[in-house]
């Protein structure tokens, strides 16, 4: 997973309604008009959410059916709960920019040689 | 300070051999304009970075993503002994260098509000070994996390959101 996915996940993650979404949709699929019920909220207020859900591949939408039904994808969630691979990735994408900037610097003698 | 040895649970270690001399390598961590150079992954900029380089000295820094997410993280020089051993505390901040718990960016309640991060730069023949070893974090292994947390899926999601509600 790339960082940027990562980024949505965490970005979707972020908002508590959107969690509470996720939570209800882990019981099964539902409508957006099933989803706005608990949460006395508007439906475009709702599908706004779904749509960021969306975008970081949390849930799906049926593509069939009026209602286009929500489906939880779990697998993006799993992936941004391990955070030391997180923060290996993070890490080792680090160390090789400090090695192109090191690099880069003693091409240029911009290093001044280490001193 | 051992660079070696296994990392435990909740600890990260990295190893990586640069092509450069330690005194540069030593810099590129500790002065702000060359931290902003390459700090982060891939894609990510640092519109924000200030390092006060003293035993019990604090730094902030903002890392933006690709997407133009700002993560804000500030921590605490413990540790200093230029050009060999960095050792410094990692949380997540507000843009004024406040502490906010890991659940503001998204992190399950899981994550510590800081971790310790400790690097050393080692001397080899004709390049430096620089070690990072990143402890206090979830490792998604035998913790509350797994059991009630996001790391076990959506169904322990589930329960632990209704069991924090």
């Amino acid at each position: 997973m790339s960082s940027s996915t990562l980024d949505s996940t965490f970005a979707a993650l972020a908002d508590p309604t959107r969690r509470e979404i996720l939570v209800r949709l882990a019981s099964g699929e539902a409508s957006v008009k099933e989803l706005a019920e608990p949460f006395q909220m508007s439906l475009p207020g709702v599908s706004k959410h779904l749509k960021v859900l969306e975008r970081a591949g949390l849930i799906s939408r049926g593509r069939v059916a009026q209602s286009r039904p929500c489906r939880l994808e779990a697998q993006p969630l799993k992936e941004a709960a391990d955070w030391v691979e997180h923060y290996r990735r993070f890490w080792e994408e680090g160390l090789d920019r400090l090695e192109d900037y090191l690099q880069e610097i003693q091409r240029a003698g911009e290093g001044g040689g280490g001193r | 300070m051992a660079a070696g040895g296994d990392p435990r649970p909740g600890e990260l270690v990295v190893t990586r051999d640069f092509d450069a001399p330690r005194e540069l390598v030593f810099r590129a961590w500790t002065e702000p304009e060359r931290v902003r150079r390459w700090w982060g992954p891939e894609g990510f900029t640092m519109p924000y970075c200030d390092i006060d380089l003293r035993p019990g000295g604090t730094f902030l820094r903002c890392m933006r993503s690709p997407g133009g997410l700002d993560f804000w993280v500030t921590g605490v020089f413990r540790e200093i002994v230029a050009p060999e051993l960095l050792v410094f505390t990692d949380s997540f901040a507000d843009k004024e260098g406040n502490v906010v718990p890991p659940t503001r960016y998204g992190a399950g309640s899981g994550m510590p509000l800081e971790r310790l991060v400790t690097v050393t730069f080692e001397e080899l023949a004709g390049s430096t070994r620089v070690t990072v070893r990143h402890a206090g974090l979830p490792s998604g292994e035998d913790r509350d996390l797994v059991r009630h947390g996001w790391a076990g899926g959506l169904e322990s999601l589930s329960g632990y959101l209704s069991g924090a509600s």
